[in-house]
């Protein structure tokens, strides 16, 4: 059955929004990400004009996140704590990576640095998570994990003010790391235009030593209100949220967020990142091949930004 | 089974709308055969194409008279307008990434051509020039920038075609005119599929009758295409009253992934 978006300005037949949602939520569920860099290309070869797509995406996030949130809160998987401090740092460093934009646009090659920027981010993450994941999957057949030699950098970190204790993390640091990393990747996601669930993962993971099921729950608590914020400023701003989407998108997402916090359950943590690593590189790889093959047309849609 | 349902109260319209189109093309050929200067007649059967929930793409029919022996072509076209495009190009010989953008002024954002031979066969460049008629017609009228020289410009407009083409918005074989002969009369019809991508907009139908490579004689007809119902709600309200909209669409989210999750949990989930 086809159903006409009134924002997209386009019809669209209902089992690819929903399957689409469906699929993306599953792995919003399983690894803590929004899953935009996967659903917001996907929209665009279905024929969502890319505005509309990365504005409407971010609407149907705000649902996935909630189940997500939701199902992994009911499991003990969610550091509010952290949380808010991640979600504070990123609102700051959203406010300077916007304005980077407007510098990056003035000196018209922004495009190019936001297209590197996000092949290295995705590259760098993906090689790293990929063989750290795998490392320490040969390790645990061996022998038990040794307790962690503290490094230097370690060291330094213990010693900056603020130490608080996460209990649900089971980890101690200085709020100021939380704070200090969730702008970094506040900073990066404005200037790529993504929630940037695929950059905090690691940072939690590798950076703050949280366990990978708590990272999961975590992450998905500060996309929600990510998306809440992109949502607003999208609809108010730039009128690209197609409602109609939305609410199709999240029929899927929202079932699969359920099931994918149940079957995270299931796997370990280690194989919890090494799946995320590979659909990361899978992506990069893509974009890899897009920047560098002849493309079938030289125009797109334009407007937006 | 509802879908289907649909289709088939949208074909019940159609043939009435046709069955009026008839009707009122009678009476027009009646009219005009007082006045044998305006033979010419042209009538859009579906001349209000609603976009409803529902909606995915309609059919539009041209029928009229016309003298006998006359070649017709029949043009769909929206309003020229401002257009803007992304375009892609090589940086540092190796990735193709955005690299700006074109803007194009005097240029319909949708162009439908139908006609009963190839149009080459039926007029003469500077008559389809004169007219608007076909893609180089197009080019020499559309203001393309930035473009250095002539050879950019039409590469450009080429790459514009191109993309209007496969969003289905320019065609320049919609569909064929055919033409029956009765009472000395030449009666035209033409059906051409109405893709959904096209925007709700004032069309403009000109029918152009052409005989020895000149066109003698035009009739114009309108079709246009508006939302209606729900689907027009949902777009003014994000256009008008967008913070609402925004509240809206978040508090919707957010009561999907609590019901959802409120499901799951009465569904005896993990515990």
């Amino acid at each position: 059955m086809y159903l006409y978006l009134p924002v997209a300005l386009t019809s669209i037949n209902i089992l690819i929004p929903v399957g689409l949602g469906l699929a993306v939520g599953l792995l919003s569920g399983l690894f803590g990400v929004g899953g935009g860099f996967l659903m917001t290309p996907l929209l665009i070869m279905f024929g969502i004009p890319s505005t509309v797509a990365a504005a409407t995406d971010s609407n149907q996030i705000v649902a996935a996140s909630t189940s997500g949130t939701y199902a992994h809160w009911r499991i003990g998987n969610v550091d509010f704590k952290m949380g808010l401090i991640l979600l504070a740092g990123g609102f700051i460093g959203g406010l300077f990576g916007v304005e980077a934009i407007k510098v990056l646009r003035a000196t018209g090659n922004a495009d190019f640095v936001i297209k590197i920027t996000y092949v290295l981010m995705l590259g760098v993450v993906g090689i790293y998570m990929f063989f750290e994941s795998l490392a320490s999957m040969k390790k645990a057949k061996t022998e038990e994990v040794k307790a962690e030699k503290e490094s230097g950098l370690g060291r330094f970190l213990k010693s900056l003010p603020l130490q608080t204790h996460f209990e649900k993390s089971g980890v101690t640091h200085s709020a100021l790391i939380p704070f200090i990393f969730g702008g970094f990747v506040g900073v990066l996601a404005a200037i790529m235009g993504v929630g940037g669930g695929f950059l905090m993962v690691p940072v939690m993971v590798y950076i703050l030593r949280m366990p990978m099921h708590v990272v999961v729950g975590t992450s998905l608590f500060q996309i929600l209100f990510n998306c809440i914020e992109v949502t607003f400023l999208q609809a108010y701003t730039n009128h690209n949220v197609d409602f109609i989407l939305a609410v199709l998108l999240l029929v899927g997402s929202t079932i699969g967020a359920q099931v994918g916090a149940v079957f995270g359950r299931k796997l370990k943590g280690e194989q919890l990142k090494i799946i995320l690593a590979v659909i990361v590189l899978v992506v990069t790889v893509k974009i890899v091949f897009d920047l560098t093959l002849s493309p079938s047309m030289l125009l797109s849609q334009g407007g937006g930004h | 089974m509802r879908q289907f349902r649909v289709q088939r109260a949208i074909v019940l319209v159609r043939e009435r709308l046709n069955t009026i189109g008839l009707i009122m093309g009678v009476i027009l050929s009646l009219a005009a055969a007082q006045d044998a200067s305006a033979e010419l007649t042209a009538k859009a059967n579906h001349d209000r194409v609603k976009v409803g929930f529902f909606y995915h793409g309609s059919s539009v029919s041209v029928r009229g008279v016309s003298d006998p022996g006359t070649d017709l072509i029949v043009k769909i076209a929206s309003p020229e307008q401002h257009q803007m495009l992304r375009k892609k190009g090589k940086i540092g010989g190796v990735l193709w990434m955005n690299v700006g953008s074109i803007t194009l002024e005097q240029a319909p954002a949708a162009y439908f051509l139908g006609s009963t031979k190839k149009i080459g066969e039926i007029l003469s460049g500077d008559e389809m020039d004169r007219n608007a008629i076909g893609y180089e017609a197009l080019a020499k009228r559309a203001k393309l920038d930035p473009a250095a020289d002539e050879q950019e410009k039409a590469k450009w407009f080429g790459e514009f075609v191109k993309y209007k083409e496969s969003s289905h918005l320019y065609s320049a074989e919609a569909g064929k005119v055919t033409v029956v002969e009765k009472d000395g009369k030449q009666e035209y019809y033409i059906l051409m599929d109405w893709p959904y991508q096209a925007a709700p907009e004032k069309y403009t139908v000109t029918v152009y009758a052409a005989k020895d490579g000149k066109v003698i004689e035009t009739a114009e007809a309108n079709v246009l295409v508006e939302q209606v119902g729900i689907v027009k709600s949902f777009a003014d309200m994000a256009k008008n009253k967008a913070a609402l909209y925004g509240l809206i669409s978040i508090l919707a989210a957010l009561a999907a992934g609590f019901g959802v999750g409120m499901i799951f949990r009465k569904g005896g989930g993990a515990h």
